[in-house]
């Protein structure tokens, strides 16, 4: 149905020409779904790109050809490739929140590729689209139809697109992160009715993600991209379970399991290389553990048995495991504050957004918000030493709930203690001693580092703002922290934006470190890393914790991140706390429904295949 | 205005993530564009034949002479004489430093004013950012130039009143733009977490805020020179700014429109001279904008 | 949508109170002494000072804003110290000469503007985006004034196909009157262009390049569809503010313009009062420009609210 032979894309930016893809070849069988999987910079959007025609003008290709059907996509013209959009391959793109016209009804973007593949009149199309939002499970499409996208929640702009994608009934769908934008549950259900649609109509699919988990239960065949390269391909339940190439190996070992305690995750050093000027060896020899001078060659996909795998030791690492990290190496025993009782005592805690507060001159408010409570009379404790994870979906009340714990949002009521001190009811100015023992570390590394500043200066401020050390120390103590969160002392010289993501959470760490604080909200300290770059930050936190017997309120939406590093957890819904007890029992025998039905959604990548993947066998070249 | 803005989707990302990686090796300097070279040729001789221009005159610039009385340009006149036979080249160069100091003082003014205000509107929020902006509101419902002859309506006229009227005249879209960076700014994780170790408000202001707003401040400021330079000549070119005999480009013209069928060499003297010099600036401002913040570009401004 | 126009106009009403304690108070900061203006320099104390009382000129200040503010409501505009007319007929008959000048010149800048800019924006990079992107940058450098020095020069003193100046009303027939009104509106039009056509060109390929429309063409609509369906609607919404805004901006060109073109408009009307310290002409014209532009404006925002169904259906906004 597609094949894609030799492909090589490249990019013209400020900086110079990047090598996005190196000769990729792939193979779509008909009836089949292929995954294409890596981490940012692996060039698995550009694959779907340049199978549309849609590549940007910034991007070349000197190499390759695209067959679809039989025919080159590259060799036909611009209005034939155009035909051939929309009729015969669907494209469903990761952001359902831009990818729909703000100004446009549902129902006529659902059915506007009627009206111009298919000769449909307006009318017919839009009752078309009535019928195809109703297939893709949208209760009431007749009034989802005349809705305009910002009416609609993400789920239900995704299963429009999906709508509007099959409207024309394509052969090939291929879908770039389609669920990556998406609440866990949510994820379930368009993953459901992905399935779904493709038994019953026996869909071609090109599936491209990150997560490991979600291509396991959607994919016959997989293909693992690195810095622009196949890496290895094959059937998906081989590859995930039984992974030949190291880098393959790394990524699936850094994955967090749930009901699988370890210790620490395992992680993949360094970075990936410079696509302007890629090495001609491996590709991943810098950061491989299994690397000999035999990398430094150039390696070519090879054949092993149904799979291939671009090693020239591949047959000698089959069974070889990624190195983990031992049990705690460095520190046997844990080191718990000599405090008794709690770190962080919250009770009745609520904050009610959508009120009226303040000034009355509002002339441009449109429309007076209802009242929505983020976070509703919760009540919890945190013991020195102790990391309390707290997991809920996107709108949940999380952050808002660490954000009102450190008085960094103003909470209605309730009462919060942190470190016996009693915080809620203070003045701003008053809260100086609470503010050196309770830090924060942010989500997003872009936003989080001042980037006019130095990292050193960065470092440095928290130190002179509470006075910590004479100011001839503190360059010394700028030092032990990085050394903390190893990374080396040169980078104080550095910039924000000079240094990588997972390195900008380092520091942002650090940063929430300098004050010797014995409690930290990590707000979703992960979420924006690649797996890779993610089990390393975990692993630091969990170190940093063992080490300097500091707190964590762990707040993320992944529940495997949380279930690996938390003592406790609890799971927030609709600004409530459904839910709290001991990890490994939240996790194995949840009690309440919502915590179940969140289990439940999770992909994973371990635990008995998941029904759908079988008997079909697509083939992949 | 609630123009909406579609957040980056896949498609742009797909190149922004695979830049990522090598920009951190080595963040490359970009080689400037055409734009900002020419904006900076032009720009640049311009000033520096206004700083030079009493050295660099041929002529006297004020000195009445009968006998010369409206000579075409030619090999001893390069610009031609005017309406007393004063020299056109001399006056405008001697002109070109009114016209700077006017850009560039009344800038001065709205930047000292409207940025303490954008800011404090844009971080305090609540009843600041309200009184602040309706009273910002209330300026820009009458046209600049209006504001600026009512403003100038109030005293015997002057070139320095004229500045400080345009300075005054061009204090709400400074505080405007300067209230939108800092909200955005605002929001960014590194004020929360100033915040986060009970940092002052003076303190996140003046040295977490500003100096991220500097950029995009002074692009904004450059090309408000031009603006400042526009209104200031047409107050001038209304009787309301420099009075005779100065040679500010605005009344050079305006004095000249009586002898437009004899002498239109007189009014197009200062005028292509005063395209040039605001060309010049634009070409500066703009290419420095996009070198600095590529997503500024589509910004809207206002005059 | 009934209670957002009501805020709305509430908010104009209030803004122009503003303006009006605005003008008024700048203009009682004038040193020129209406009595004096109006008995002349050599006038004598006593019958100054009489007249000063009567005009209720030594009243404290708020006092005679409230007199004058509410003599406005009533209709009661005051009498030119200049001209010795009742202010309202005359500035009924200069707003009517400007809104013919205006009103001529808007729509061709609208049209032409947003035509070229939506030109430039298609063929992004290509000459002819390049010549229009020249072209507007002279017109956003060249000063109204140079712009009708420049017309006059060729229009009327090179060329001689039109009057340099003066107006014709249309009773002395359509020629004569469209005649005198060509050479100002050309100038207006040469002076605002620019600002249209950037704008929507910048708009309109930010959209272009924006995640919807890629989608749009993933799904293998004709170009046509994607830019006259897809693309326009939303270009065209932040260029409905800026058409406001430069209807303002039309209205402070007229001061420069009438000036040069001698035509008794508004603007020219000002410029006179200011020239002569007709301080309650001034007061009356400038709040009535800025009630124009007001409801400018007001009529924008509720264009934009029309047009934008995020705010027609006033959910999820906020």
């Amino acid at each position: 149905m597609l094949l894609i032979d030799d492909l090589t894309v490249r990019y013209r930016t400020p900086g110079g020409e990047i090598e996005a893809l190196s000769s990729i070849s792939l193979q779509v069988e008909k009836g089949s779904t292929v995954a294409l999987v890596g981490e940012s910079g692996s060039g698995k959007s550009t694959v779907a790109l340049a199978a549309m025609g849609l590549l940007p003008q910034e991007a070349s290709i000197p190499s390759g050809r695209i067959l679809f059907d039989g025919q080159d996509i590259m060799m036909m013209n611009v209005e034939e490739r155009r035909r051939l959009r929309g009729s015969r391959i669907g494209l469903i793109f990761q952001d359902p929140f831009s990818v729909l016209n703000p100004s446009l009804r549902i129902g006529d973007q659902v059915g506007e590729g009627l009206v111009h593949h298919r000769g449909f009149s307006t009318e017919r199309a839009f009752a078309r689209a009535i019928e195809l939002l109703d297939e893709v499970g949208i209760v009431r499409p007749e009034s989802v139809a005349k809705a305009y996208p910002h009416e609609l929640s993400g789920g239900m702009r995704q299963r429009a697109l999906i709508a509007g994608a099959l409207a024309s009934e394509p052969d090939l769908l291929i879908l770039d992160e389609p669920t990556t934008a998406l609440d866990v549950t949510i994820e379930a259900q368009i993953l459901d009715l992905l399935e779904g649609l493709r038994r019953q109509r026996g869909m071609t699919m090109v599936f491209i993600s990150h997560n490991l988990g979600v291509v396991r239960r959607i994919s016959d065949e997989v293909a693992v991209l690195y810095a622009g390269q196949i890496i290895e391909q094959g059937r998906t339940e081989d590859v995930l379970q039984r992974p030949i190439h190291p880098y393959a190996k790394g990524l699936l070992a850094a994955i967090p399991r749930i009901g699988q305690k370890q210790g620490r995750l395992a992680a993949i050093p360094g970075r990936l290389p410079d696509l302007r000027n890629p090495p001609t060896g491996c590709r991943f020899a810098r950061r491989c553990p299994f690397a000999t001078p035999d990398s430094d060659k150039p390696q070519i996909l090879r054949k092993l048995g149904d799979r291939q795998v671009r090693c020239t030791n591949a047959e000698a690492l089959r069974e070889a495991p990624w190195p983990r990290p031992g049990e705690s190496e460095q520190f046997a025993e844990v080191v718990r504050s000599p405090h008794a009782g709690p770190v962080v005592a919250v009770e009745h805690l609520t904050k009610t957004f959508g009120r009226h507060a303040g000034f009355a001159f509002k002339w441009r408010r449109l429309a007076t918000s209802t009242e929505i409570k983020p976070v509703n009379d919760i009540s919890i404790e945190v013991a020195a030493g102790e990391v309390l994870g707290l997991v809920g979906e996107s709108g949940s009340g999380k952050t808002t709930l660490g954000l009102s714990i450190l008085r960094l949002v103003e909470p209605d009521s309730g009462t919060i203690r942190i470190a016996g001190e009693m915080v809620s009811g203070k003045a701003q100015r008053a809260l100086e001693s609470m503010r050196r023992s309770a830090q924060i570390v942010f989500q997003n590394p872009d936003s989080s580092l001042n980037p006019r500043k130095t990292i050193g200066e960065l470092l440095a401020r928290p130190i002179e703002r509470f006075r910590l050390a004479p100011s001839g120390e503190i360059p010394a103590r700028v030092r032990q922290l990085l050394d903390l969160v190893r990374l080396p002392a040169h980078y104080a010289d550095r910039y924000a934006h000079q240094m990588s993501g997972g390195e900008k959470q380092r520091v942002g760490i650090a940063r929430a470190l300098a004050t010797e604080p014995r409690f930290i909200v990590c707000d979703e300290p992960v979420s924006a890393l690649d797996v890779s770059v993610q089990a390393a930050i975990v692993n630091l936190l969990a170190d940093l914790r063992d080490r300097l017997g500091v707190a964590y309120l762990f707040i993320s939406h992944d529940i495997s991140v949380v279930a690996h590093i938390a003592d406790r957890v609890a799971v927030m819904h609709h600004g409530k706390m459904v839910e709290i007890g001991r990890a490994d029992e939240v996790m194995n025998a949840p009690k309440h429904p919502y915590t179940m039905k969140l289990l439940s959604a999770v992909p994973r990548i371990d635990g008995p295949a998941p029904r759908s993947v079988g008997e079909r066998h697509g083939q992949v070249a | 205005m609630p123009a909406s803005t579609p957040r980056s989707g896949s498609v742009a990302m797909s190149v922004d993530q695979i830049t990522e990686a090598p920009v951190i090796e080595a963040a490359p300097r970009r080689p400037m564009s055409l734009q900002l070279k020419v904006g900076l040729v032009i720009t640049g001789s311009i000033v520096l034949l206004g700083l030079l221009a009493p050295w660099i005159a041929p002529h006297p610039w004020d000195t009445i002479s009968m006998r010369t009385r409206f000579v075409p340009p030619n090999a001893t006149y390069w610009f031609g004489t005017d309406e007393y036979g004063r020299d056109v080249l001399s006056r405008l160069l001697m002109g070109t430093r009114l016209s700077l100091a006017m850009g560039v003082s009344a800038t001065l003014v709205s930047l000292a004013v409207g940025i303490p205000m954008g800011l404090a509107a844009g971080y305090f929020r609540g009843w600041v950012d309200e009184v602040l902006m309706r009273l910002a509101d209330v300026f820009m419902a009458i046209p600049p130039i209006m504001l600026g002859l009512l403003v100038l309506a109030v005293t015997p006229p002057a070139l320095w009143k004229t500045a400080l009227a345009v300075g005054f005249v061009y204090i709400p879209p400074i505080a405007r733009l300067a209230r939108s960076v800092t909200l955005t700014l605002a929001n960014e994780e590194f004020i929360q977490a100033a915040k986060a170790r009970a940092e002052t408000n003076s303190y996140i202001l003046f040295r977490e805020i500003l100096p991220n707003a500097w950029p995009p401040l002074i692009v904004e400021a450059s090309l408000r020179v031009t603006y400042a330079i526009l209104l200031g000549s047409a107050l001038s070119f209304l009787g309301l700014g420099a009075q005779p005999p100065s040679s500010d480009w605005g009344l050079m013209i305006s004095e000249a429109r009586a002898f437009i069928d004899r002498a239109p060499w007189i009014a197009l003297a200062p005028g292509f001279a005063m395209c040039l010099l605001v060309i010049g600036i634009n070409l500066l401002g703009d290419g420095a904008r996009e070198r600095l913040d590529p997503r500024l570009k589509s910004r809207v401004t206002e005059r | 949508m009934t209670g957002y126009i009501a805020r709305r106009l509430l908010f104009v009403v209030l803004v122009l109170v503003a303006v009006s304690m605005l003008v008024f108070s700048i203009t009682a900061l004038l040193p020129a002494n209406v009595a004096h203006l109006i008995l002349g320099p050599f006038a004598p104390p006593e019958q100054v000072r009489a007249l000063e009382l009567k005009l209720g000129l030594t009243d404290p200040i708020w006092l005679q804003y409230v007199r004058w503010a509410g003599g406005f409501l009533s209709g009661n505009l005051g009498e030119s110290t200049l001209m010795n007319r009742p202010i309202g007929p005359l500035l009924m008959e200069a707003i009517g000469r400007s809104m013919m000048l205006t009103g001529a010149s808007f729509v061709l800048i609208a049209v032409i503007g947003i035509g070229l800019g939506i030109i430039a924006a298609l063929r992004h990079g290509g000459p002819l985006d390049h010549g229009i992107s020249v072209g507007t940058y002279l017109g956003i450098a060249v000063p109204e004034f140079f712009w009708a020095i420049i017309v006059i020069i060729v229009v009327a003193a090179w060329l001689g196909w039109l009057p340099a100046s003066g107006y014709e009303p249309l009773s002395a027939g359509f020629t004569v009157w469209a005649k005198h009104l060509i050479a100002p509106t050309m100038t207006l039009v040469f002076g605002h262009l620019a600002h249209v056509s950037r704008l929507t060109r910048s708009s309109m390929i930010e959209v272009l390049q924006s995640p919807y429309v890629t989608a749009a063409r993933a799904k293998g609509l004709p170009e046509r569809v994607v830019v006259m369906h897809h693309a326009l609607r939303n270009a065209l919404l932040p260029t409905i503010t800026v058409l406001a805004l430069d209807f303002g901006r039309l209205m402070g060109g007229i001061v420069v313009v009438e000036t040069i073109f001698a035509y008794p408009g508004l603007g020219r009307l000002i410029v006179f009062s200011i020239q002569n310290r007709d301080l309650p002409t001034l007061q009356a014209a400038i709040l009535v420009v800025a009630a124009i532009y007001a409801l400018a404006n007001l009529l924008a925002d509720l264009l934009y609210a029309r047009f934008n169904p995020k705010i027609r259906f006033g959910r999820n906004v906020g």
